[in-house]
């Protein structure tokens, strides 16, 4: 023992001269020291993070929640892709939000997750995200951290534009990467010039309920729509949304996208639509898509398929619509607190052009044009103008602002962030970013009230930075503090799928509301068993219902006979528990579908297709308590032609 | 080397709990060791929870005992059963053996009873499973003990 001990203490110092020496080697640099770096981000145990953090999931399709400033990883909720961990898109009731017109969809691409605004702040209560392969838009609560809403998108395709909040939260906007025919029906690729168009979609949110509905798209001339955001303040009523090939070009874009010295920002006026629609302006065309809605009361989602949408032309809507002259290619299409700056990032240019929105209005009014692009009025570049950043970097991409009058802006091919002054467009300081940074995020800056403590980025490559797991590596995302003039490197944290977008707030906005267990007196749920003396089981021709409750630690009932080989099996588990982080599982032997996770007050159901006689044990997959091992039954599976009655028992 | 240590700690730990709640339950045990003996406690030293004082008078309401079954039903039956052992000890005659304040304070303030007060630490060790709190409200607590009040009548 005294052995032991004078060992360790010598470990311990060695541990603690080896700590003093790298931080005396760190203490000249302008980078922050390793000790200093990590008490700034060290989040003792039991202690809590001061943001969540809500990053895309990039290729995964689901969003991931992280604190900060520890970039601990506390959740994946799933959004467009399934999940067995939370039987999202496996158990009878999640299935429906994975429906489209094309039926059912395992996986896609999320890529921007934005926040409802309230007066042009983010308010905690939603986070919207895109699916960009199959186009759709999903709602996310955050007092459950449930995807409760996905809206599918007709006429478009590669919904990279997407999604962004009007500053009340009004509409998430949505706008399609790939221009497609409208409608879209078998033509040759030849005709993209005449018949490919590009639709920008309105969906209305409502402000009590969330519930969306899709309500107008405008049918823009067949450019790529590549990102957007919403105007604030002075602002608020437009929308600017940045587009590349205005060539229109339909092969090699790579090379003939890029041909025009200037793309677009667009500018709309969605406040001024919404007035001409309420008038009947526009049409309403035939299109397919999905609707899908999961209900809190009945733990289920049900999935509809709409028929048809109101669709208008700029030329509906005269005075509306207008396109900046931006250099090159651009990208991000960020608008500053105050609402008055509109800034372009140009993938390939060599500045980073600011557009004022005062500016534009005067454009507008004295009809300062250069020309038109079908029935579209293109303004004037330097009327609209209102500085350049120069010599930023290399492959400007997206801008987020702090609470001090500054604008940081990530570069691509340079790999740096480069933070610059609304002022005067001078750059004050560079970081480099390991590597390749697309997007980058600041707690609130996108809204009217950043908390201007960190910029967080998200990085494309990752290459030495961790240790390596084989050709593929972990994603990367890099916390920065911005406190001060130059900014700092804190911390590398590791992200799930590829980083795209990210939305960071203050925990308090979100934790005091977050739901610790569902009411079992509001579980509306058809086929919930609300205590113990109704589980029951329940035949229906070849259909078995299971009516099962699981309670620490032990299921009712929990011996069943009956089951015939040919029969479908639905085991629907009500967890009768109400006290918070105690879910159940569910998992039967031989299930081809799914198992379950069942939160407290909550009912789920397994579908399970049995292929052979014998009995079958199931069990509880989520530790319970003590007895956890012992919460297991068993079903009797018989032939098919066999007359084994239905029975159970419901005691030990 | 430090796993070690570790260990050794966490044993010393472990023997001071076990002696400590084997010293808290031996005094009751004395008086028998079958599982009625532990109901023998009629009154408890100190209260525990929230509910310091509860006034149920002598009569029984109805209503009251009416409301506190369907809660009973719902979010207790899965585990407590009126007059036989199940997950956890049998419930028709708490009521006699228990006070009102001990009742309310075990279902609204499970996890306080748990830690603290002596008899439940004994039953503890006797069922192995602690008693899930069921986020019952203070209304519908009172209700579940005038449903036990009356299956105690």
């Amino acid at each position: 023992m005294k052995r032991l001990t004078l060992w360790s203490l010598l470990g311990l110092a060695i541990v603690a001269s080896a700590v003093f020496v790298s931080c005396s080697k760190g203490g000249g640099k302008a980078s922050v020291g390793a000790a200093d770096a990590a008490s700034a981000v060290y989040v003792a145990p039991g202690e809590k993070d001061e943001f969540y953090n809500f990053v895309s999931g990039g290729f995964s399709g689901q969003l991931a929640v992280y604190g900060l400033p520890s970039g601990r990883l506390f959740r994946v909720i799933p959004v467009f892709s399934v999940d067995p961990e939370k039987s999202w898109g496996f158990s009878e009731e999640t299935k429906p939000m994975l429906m489209t017109s094309h039926g059912f969809i395992p996986w896609d691409d999320a890529h921007h997750p934005d926040m409802s605004q309230t007066d042009g702040v983010p308010d905690g209560k939603y986070v919207f995200i895109n699916g960009n392969n199959t186009p759709r838009i999903a709602r996310i609560d955050l007092k459950d951290f449930r995807t409760k809403e996905i809206i599918e998108l007709p006429n478009s395709a590669g919904n990279h534009s997407s999604p962004f909040s009007t500053q009340n939260s009004e509409y998430v906007i949505a706008g399609t990467r790939f221009s497609v025919p409208i409608p879209n029906e078998d033509v040759s690729i030849d005709t993209y010039k005449e018949k490919f168009k590009g639709a920008l979609s309105f969906i209305k949110m409502d402000k009590n309920s969330g519930a969306f509905n899709l309500a107008w798209q405008i049918l823009m001339p067949g450019f790529d729509y590549d990102l957007a955001r919403c105007g604030k303040g002075p602002s608020g009523d437009w929308m600017f949304y940045t587009c590349y090939n205005s060539e229109k070009a339909n092969t090699m874009k790579e090379i003939n996208a890029s041909q025009n010295d200037k793309d677009f920002i667009v500018a709309v006026n969605w406040k001024k639509i919404e007035a001409f629609v309420a008038q009947g302006k526009g049409q309403i065309i035939t299109s397919r898509y999905a609707h899908n809605v999961y209900n809190d009361e009945t733990h289920s989602a049900t999935s509809t398929i709409k028929t048809s949408v109101r669709v208008v032309t700029p030329a509906d809507v005269p005075g509306c619509i207008y396109y900046i002259p931006t250099p090159k290619s651009p990208h991000g299409c960020d608008v500053d607190p105050s609402g008055e700056y509109i800034v372009g990032g140009g993938k390939l240019a060599t500045v980073i052009p600011v557009m004022s929105f005062s500016k534009m209005i005067k454009a507008i009014e004295s009809k300062a044009f250069d020309g038109e692009i079908d029935g579209i009025s293109v303004l004037k570049y330097d009327a609209c103008l209102a500085g350049e950043v120069k010599n930023p970097g290399l492959g400007p991409l997206h801008t987020e602002f702090d609470d001090k009058g500054n604008a940081y802006t990530s570069m691509f091919v340079s790999s740096e962030i480069t933070k610059w002054s609304l002022k005067d467009f001078k750059v004050i300081d560079k970081v480099p970013t390991y590597y390749s940074i697309g997007h980058l995020c600041i707690p609130g800056g996108n809204s009217k009230k950043p908390w201007g403590k960190y910029v967080i980025a998200y990085n494309k490559i990752t290459k030495d930075r961790y240790l390596p797991t084989g050709p593929e590596l972990t994603q990367s995302a890099q916390l920065y503090d911005i406190s001060g003039e130059k900014m700092k490197l804190l911390l590398d944290f590791p992200t799930i799928g590829e980083p795209h977008y990210a939305q960071a707030v203050p925990a308090d906005l979100i934790a005091p509301n977050s739901t610790k267990i569902y009411k079992i007196e509001n579980n509306k749920h058809p086929y919930v068993t609300r205590k113990e003396a109704d589980a029951r089981v329940e035949r229906k021709g070849n259909e078995v219902h299971i009516y099962m409750t699981s309670i620490r630690s032990h299921f009712a009932p929990d011996n069943i006979e009956g089951v015939k080989v040919g029969d479908k099996v639905y085991w629907h588990v009500t967890n009768l528990e109400q006290d918070w982080d105690v879910p159940h599982g569910f998992a039967v032997l031989g299930n081809n579908n799914a198992e379950l996770l069942i939160m407290p007050g909550e009912t789920s159901t397994a579908t399970w297709e049995p292929k052979y006689a014998g009995v079958y044990a199931f069990y509880c997959t989520d530790f319970c308590s003590a007895l956890h091992q012992e919460m297991q039954g068993y079903v009797r599976v018989s032939g098919a032609g066999s007359s084994t009655p239905i029975t159970w028992n419901n005691k030990k | 080397m430090k796993s070690t240590i570790t260990r050794i700690l966490l044993l010393a730990i472990a023997a001071v709990g076990i002696s400590i709640s084997f010293v808290a339950c031996s005094q009751e045990g004395a008086e028998g060791k079958q599982e009625e003996s532990v109901f023998e406690v009629k009154q408890e030293k100190k209260v525990y929870g929230k509910i310091q004082h509860v006034d149920v008078g002598e009569a029984i309401d109805p209503t009251m005992a009416k409301a506190g079954l369907d809660v009973f039903d719902t979010k207790c039956s899965a585990c407590h059963k009126y007059d036989e052992r199940y997950v956890g000890p049998a419930l028709g005659q708490v009521a006699k053996k228990r006070t009102p304040e001990y009742i309310m304070n075990m279902i609204l303030d499970t996890e306080v009873m748990i830690e603290n007060d002596d008899t439940v630490k004994c039953l503890m060790q006797e069922f192995l499973m602690r008693m899930p709190n069921q986020s019952v409200d203070e209304k519908d607590a009172r209700n579940i003990l005038e449903h036990l009040r009356e299956k105690a009548k």
